[in-house]
């Protein structure tokens, strides 16, 4: 009974682990799809992307539960503001960038240090931008 | 059923082989069909694994004691949950179980990370084969639990202070946790392997990671309480090397869950954090290798046996190649940007990972220190608990700190004005809270107050980050929601306050008083007199009881009772406690009686009033909540990194 069981046990692992070569004997292409470099350029972009935007929310969103002053977050969000801007930029020739949300206008100087400005936040839920449906891009003519 | 054990081992080796060879074939050489066969490999030394689990599960609970294993683990009177909780119990169970999780979760790992980040699972495939072929190998060669003899009429049983019900999570508990930590280890070398060393091996372990995290620290918590309960010492934690085994590669997985978030955010720390889940992984087959291998006196090492030096070897080995690894992969592993002030979120992110390493390492030291005298001066020397206290304290405490300053300061820089304006709130509190437990009389211990104050600091920085920020978002629940790795984090460090509260309380408040009593005489401690009553001595099934049975008054009016068991079949005696807990005060009155002789009515009765301690258990649940928010799966960022990942299926 033992015996019987360990065989079959053999076979099916044997049938298991060549299963990729018995669906496929002959193939044209058995290279592993790997993303090549310009997809793996569109990758790092678009990881560089998420990040300025994340940092940018992180900002505002440390600003707005007091943990920076207005003055830290006026000197913090401009260049993080142009990192996010050039991020962006650099996402335009694969058309992600097109339907990104709009960066949160640059904060009002506050009327008085008792009442710190409440910028616009960044659109929520952060950041979509890969769940936003992308137009097409319109065929070169 | 043997044969059938034997034999699904034996499949399972060949698997583990083919996977590891063919699948560093098929990286190399880039071949698709080759590399899918690896991975189906793998998954199915998962499944053959599984049933040799099985078999030995079935002899276990069927009392087949012509498995030696079963044989030497369990006899006919014990329960079927502590016959199935054997298959741990014992060196060759532990090592089947090892195997199982580890094929189980590389499977599952492999399974669902194939599509989403194919260049690097092809490398991770024959890591995990790796690792799997070390124990797969000890399983078929060094250390079967499918040998077989002649049935002997009953077996030798399970050692008495092992039927506990913590036993039987405990130590499963742990393997998941030792065994999980092989997953970001095999995907951190994945990455170097496939020279992809950005973030998205981090992404797609996150999960594996707090998975490991969480089994270990909960065990730890688990056996802790078994050690507090069984063995009847007085204490939950003895540093022993077998416990901190179990300690230093939580500790470094800690360090590595709060680096691994600067890496995410700011590309910094890569080589830091190949080198901390690394040594992650090293902790957890070290901690094997103390607790199979006897080389540590401890009274976990159940087995001393010839494995030690297999373990000792596949340490050294995969040390040598996570090494050469992370030295080849250097340039690839260069931070893409600076730490900008050391006020800042990261800043004290780094100060903690410091802290935390320097206390693993610190541990280690002790661990090793016996090893190390008995290698150079030719005799043993261990270093005691004052050593471990210390450096507990010296790094324990200001980790505690910042544990409450961290999630106060904003990200890249933060102004000392915008600190001290944060901060202001908590440490008004905290100078308040340490006003009042100076007027209670808690100065008579200055490191228990120290932790009293910074923990009510850190409890103080919690319930201000949740205001503001629900004030911000408008509700706590969406506040949660937005970022669950964050607040469950914050849960965490909630529980890790009730751990340190339950042990400053129970270490530097508690007391203890011993005495001999005849029946009649009395002991008082902490507002609680016990009263001799008499000494008891009882037959059951499979032992002979003995039990002082003192009546207490005072703050709490009842009976306890202790003493020993003396068991038949394995011939062991067991200490048995005496426990009464106050969970108002949180506080337990602990009564062991030793030599209690019932010929005589005399015992020897130590009593111990311990406050607080049941915040340790508490913190577990928390432990545990905190966790599950953090590990909660998020729809929308799953969706983020199909998408993101899609065209790597391209």
């Amino acid at each position: 009974m033992s015996l019987a069981l360990a065989v079959v046990l053999a076979v099916g692992v044997v049938v298991l682990v060549a299963l990729p070569f018995l669906r496929e004997p002959a193939v044209v292409d058995d290279r592993l799809d790997a993303p090549s470099a310009e997809e793996e350029g569109h990758l790092t972009l678009l990881d560089e992307r998420d990040r300025a935007l994340a940092a940018l929310k992180e900002l505002e969103f440390d600003h707005r539960t007091g943990k920076i002053r207005d003055e830290d977050y006026r000197a913090l969000v401009g260049p993080q503001r142009q990192a996010a801007a050039v991020a962006l930029r650099a996402l335009e020739r694969y058309g992600d960038a097109m339907e990104t949300p709009e960066l949160p206008p640059e904060p009002a100087p506050p009327p008085d240090e008792g009442t710190p400005p409440t910028p616009a936040p960044v659109p929520e839920p952060y950041p979509p931008p890969d769940e936003i449906t992308i137009p097409s891009p319109t065929p070169q003519e | 059923m043997a044969d059938l054990g034997r034999a699904a081992l034996v499949v399972s080796l060949g698997l583990c082989v083919y996977a590891l060879v063919a699948g560093a074939a098929a990286a190399r050489t880039n071949r698709r069909r080759l590399a899918d066969s690896a991975r189906n490999a793998l998954f199915a030394a998962f499944g053959s694994t599984a049933i040799a689990a099985v078999v030995l599960a079935v002899a276990l609970v069927r009392h087949d004691f012509s498995f030696a294993y079963v044989a030497a683990h369990t006899n006919r009177t014990l329960p079927t949950a502590y016959a199935l909780s054997a298959f741990w119990g014992g060196q060759e169970g532990s090592l089947l179980l090892w195997l199982l999780v580890l094929t189980g979760y590389g499977a599952l790992a492999v399974l669902i990370n194939r599509r989403l980040l194919r260049d690097l699972t092809v490398w991770v495939v024959p890591v995990l084969a790796g690792i799997g072929t070390f124990f797969a190998f000890m399983l078929v060669v060094i250390s079967s639990p499918f040998d077989t003899q002649t049935a002997p009429l009953d077996g030798a049983g399970l050692t008495p202070s092992l039927q506990n019900p913590y036993m039987v999570a405990h130590p499963p508990m742990l393997y998941l946790g030792y065994v999980g930590l092989s997953i970001p280890f095999a995907f951190a070398a994945g990455a170097l392997l496939s020279g992809r060393t950005d973030e998205r091996w981090l992404v797609a372990t996150r999960r594996w990671t707090l998975a490991a995290w969480t089994f270990l620290g909960f065990g730890q918590l688990l056996g802790a309480h078994w050690a507090y309960v069984e063995v009847g010492w007085g204490g939950y934690y003895a540093w022993d090397p077998v416990e901190n085994a179990a300690l230093m590669p939580w500790l470094a997985a800690t360090a590595f869950l709060h680096s691994v978030m600067i890496q995410e955010r700011k590309g910094m720390l890569k080589v830091w954090n190949m080198v901390l889940v690394a040594l992650a992984f090293e902790l957890s087959i070290f901690g094997t290798f103390l607790t199979r291998s006897g080389v540590v006196n401890s009274i976990h090492s159940f087995a001393k046996s010839p494995i030690g030096s297999w373990f000792l070897a596949f340490v050294v080995i995969s040390t040598l190649f996570s090494v050469a690894l992370i030295l080849y992969r250097l340039p690839l592993l260069k931070a893409r940007t600076r730490l900008e002030s050391a006020f800042s979120r990261e800043a004290a992110f780094l100060y903690n990972n410091l802290l935390l390493v320097a206390l693993c390492l610190t541990v280690l030291w002790g661990v090793l220190f016996p090893i190390v005298t008995e290698l150079v001066k030719g005799e043993t020397r261990t270093i005691g608990r004052p050593y471990y206290d210390f450096f507990l304290r010296a790094f324990g405490l200001p980790l505690l700190l910042l544990m409450g300053i961290g999630p106060l300061i904003a990200w890249r820089k933060a102004s000392i004005r915008s600190v001290v304006r944060t901060l202001a709130w908590p440490i008004a509190f905290t100078l308040v809270c340490g006003a009042a437990l100076l007027a209670a009389g808690a100065g008579s211990s200055r490191p228990g107050l120290i932790a009293y104050t910074f923990s009510a600091f850190v409890l103080a920085t919690i319930a201000l980050e949740l205001v503001r920020g629900t004030r911000a978002v408008g509700s706590v629940f969406t506040l949660i929601s937005r970022n669950r790795r964050r607040y469950g984090g914050y849960i965490v460090h909630a529980a890790i306050v009730l751990l340190a509260i339950g042990i400053a309380g129970s270490s530097a408040y508690g007391s203890s008083t011993e005495r001999r009593l005849t029946p009649g005489q009395s002991m008082s401690i902490g507002g609680y007199t016990l009263t001799l009553r008499d000494v008891q001595q009882t037959q059951v099934p499979n032992a002979t009881e003995t039990r002082a049975v003192l009546d207490v008054t005072g703050r709490w009016n009842g009976t306890v009772s202790s003493g020993d068991n003396e068991y038949i079949n394995p011939n062991e005696p067991s200490r048995e406690i005496g426990l009464k807990t106050d969970w108002l005060r949180g506080e337990d009155l602990y009564v062991i009686a030793d030599s209690a002789n019932p010929t005589t009515k005399v015992a020897h009765v130590k009593v111990l009033v311990k406050p607080l301690v049941n915040l340790i258990w508490i913190s577990g649940i928390v432990f545990l909540l905190g966790a599950a928010v953090a590990m909660w799966p998020d729809a929308r960022e799953q969706r983020r990194l199909v998408t993101r990942l899609a065209p790597a299926r391209a």
